[in-house]
């Protein structure tokens, strides 16, 4: 019962300085809207030149390339939606760093709250904000199209097991991302040494996964590199659910257990590492 | 009465050589104010990290409350307040909000949090800027927050970390007024450690002194100041004068004489009536003398007679902040934490 107090009132803790930290949140959601109000919309003709051709050539071309969307700009824009999972948990480990300059770390370690208390309430707080932020894309997505610039068209019927694969997928992303950036935090201690690791990290990332590209236009290469990418799989399910899963190889249960598996390795890791970094001082 | 803390050849080396603490043995007995006073670099901070569980020491042992620091740290780290010498409550929550906050880590019964907080805000007079966020706050208030977390559940020992480091005579003095009340009131055993001769003079039931990670003396601040054997009288001469010495050591009630850094410093039961025979033994000698000074027994000249050093406040960096500072020197050469 204590260890349950311990870790919600330390779970409360990081959320209210979640809350009152709006700069942090809009840098979040910067990188995922600059893409959907810039990139996207400068690549949102690049399957409008397939109108010419006959409509049946035309599907079969769009099946091919973007595996059911009704066009670029939907199918990137859930990619986006599921970025927001990596962008978002940037700044739990960017709040261990500071937490240790500050000393609320070392407060923290000499009460009794274990180092699994300290790191659960920092892993929930982090993996459950990105979620109400992909909901915020995802909502900005489908108003721009309602504004004249190209939106997000979900051509799929919204279910509740549907909405529920969403919510856990970007979830499950988040938690993985949390525990990465998490062990990053604990480990590091400058946070221009943490945020150039987080750099090096962010942007590969986005770049061998899915998000962004269409799949049928990728290289084989790539295709393969990003299959295991994770945020590739968490936007397959993104993908299957808006647009229907018709030109997908597996259902959206086999993506979400390959993201359980990344989750568990890095929750794993993250568990090692904060254990070590909380340990009294050798 | 029980001993509170008891250490033994508690040692504590930083990267293989540094040795920030040296064997240390000592007792506290319950309810007792224990001071550890020295200089920055002596000791004091490593000593106290190792006797609440947040430093594992490599050497000898200790118990607090009857509990191993190494063995029974989590047990430990229940039974025992703990005051930083920096401000470590968080800036972003409010004053209530980091006491409710530290309530629940400690195990505050819940039903009895409200109540608590509320009091320990009253009684270090932070009611009125309790919903203000800390990063609001003043030195002193964060002093004073500080001391309300490491409070806030009635812990059996307080330790107190350099606690009134930063604060202007006044909070010193407030500061204090709340750890006498506090003791008083709930009879717990403090341990500090504090760079401030006076307060560990007017604060402590007894005290050691540490130097070099190492206790060079130890007593209630009475004893120790009653084994300089009374009043320092200090000779400074102009030039070499070795016939002084011997003829100051011939003066009748002077019980002996020392030299540092080319003065004589001599102890005697009463400096006054001293003084004109000194004066008059030198202007027999034909010795010009620079200055005479008379210094009443007090914790400066204990820590002078203990370590054959003129204590200072502000000397360099601690041997933890070396070695600390060495790590992480090597650390980011290696490119981690």
């Amino acid at each position: 019962m204590s260890g349950v107090r311990r870790w919600s009132a330390l779970t409360k803790r990081e959320l209210l300085k979640i809350a009152r930290n709006p700069p942090a949140i809009v840098t979040s959601l910067l990188l995922p809207i600059l893409y959907l109000v810039l990139f996207g919309q400068g690549f949102s003709g690049f399957t409008s030149s397939l109108n010419t051709l006959p409509p049946s050539l035309r599907t079969q071309a769009l099946n091919q390339l973007i595996l059911g969307a009704p066009d670029y700009y939907s199918y990137f824009a859930a990619g986006m939606v599921g970025f927001v999972g990596v962008t978002a948990t940037l700044f739990v480990g960017a709040n261990v760093i500071f937490d240790k300059l500050f000393g609320t770390l070392k407060r923290a370690a000499a009460t009794p709250a274990t180092a699994t208390d300290i790191f659960g309430a920092r892993l929930v707080a982090g993996s459950i904000q990105p979620v109400g932020l992909a909901f915020l894309v995802l909502g900005l997505a489908l108003l721009l199209g309602h504004l004249g610039l190209s939106g997000l068209n979900l051509t799929a019927s919204v279910t509740v097991v549907g909405a529920a694969e969403v919510v856990v997928a970007i979830l499950v992303l988040s938690l993985m991302f949390a525990s990465l950036f998490l062990s990053l935090g604990f480990t590091i201690d400058q946070p221009q040494t943490y945020f150039a690791v987080v750099n090096a990290i962010n942007l590969p990332v986005l770049l061998t996964s899915a998000a962004l590209y269409p799949w049928g236009a990728m290289p084989s290469w790539l295709q393969s590199v990003a299959s295991y990418n994770p945020v590739t799989l968490a936007v397959e399910v993104l993908r299957i659910n808006f647009f229907g899963d018709t030109f997908y190889p597996h259902p959206a249960w086999y993506y979400l257990l390959g993201l359980v598996g990344w989750a568990v390795v890095m929750f794993a890791l993250a568990t090692f590492l904060v254990s070590r970094a909380l340990a009294p001082r050798k | 009465m029980a001993d509170a803390i008891v250490a033994e050849g508690l040692s504590r080396t930083f990267n293989g050589s540094v040795k920030a603490v040296d064997g240390v043995s000592f007792s506290v007995r319950e309810g007792e104010i224990y001071g550890f006073l020295g200089p920055n670099g002596a000791g004091k901070t490593t000593t106290l990290s190792m006797l609440t569980a947040v430093l594992s020491p490599t050497g000898g042992h200790a118990t607090v409350d009857g509990l191993d620091v190494v063995h029974s740290a989590h047990a430990l780290k229940q039974r025992i307040g703990l005051v930083f010498q920096e401000s470590t409550a968080d800036q972003d929550l409010t004053g209530r909000e980091n006491l409710e906050l530290a309530a629940a880590l400690f195990g505050v019964p819940l039903r009895d949090t409200p109540a608590r907080v509320s009091d320990l805000l009253d009684r270090l007079a932070l009611a009125d800027s309790a919903d203000r966020l800390v990063k609001t706050y003043s030195g002193g208030m964060r002093r004073r927050l500080e001391l309300a977390v490491g409070i806030v559940h009635s812990p059996r020992v307080l330790f107190l970390d350099e606690p009134t480091l930063g604060l202007d005579p006044q909070g010193r003095a407030g500061f204090w007024k709340i750890i006498q009340q506090l003791r008083t009131d709930s009879g717990m055993t403090v341990f500090l450690t504090t760079h401030y001769l006076d307060e560990a003079d007017g604060m402590c039931d007894r005290l050691a002194i540490i130097d070099h990670g190492k206790i060079v003396a130890s007593g209630t601040p009475s004893e120790l100041k009653d084994r300089i054997g009374g009043d320092v009288v200090t000779v400074r001469p102009i030039g070499d004068s070795p016939a002084l010495e011997p003829a100051l050591e011939a003066l009748p009630g002077v019980h002996s004489v020392t030299v540092q850094d080319g003065a004589y410093r001599v102890k005697c039961p009463s400096g006054d009536v001293l003084i004109p025979k000194i004066v008059g033994a030198a202007t027999n000698l034909g010795v010009s003398l620079a200055g005479v000074s008379l210094r009443r027994p007090s914790l400066d000249e204990v820590f002078l007679e203990f370590t054959g050093r003129e204590y200072r406040e502000d000397e360099g960096p601690t041997a933890t902040d070396r070695a600390v500072f060495m790590t992480r020197f090597q650390n980011a050469r290696r490119g981690i934490r």
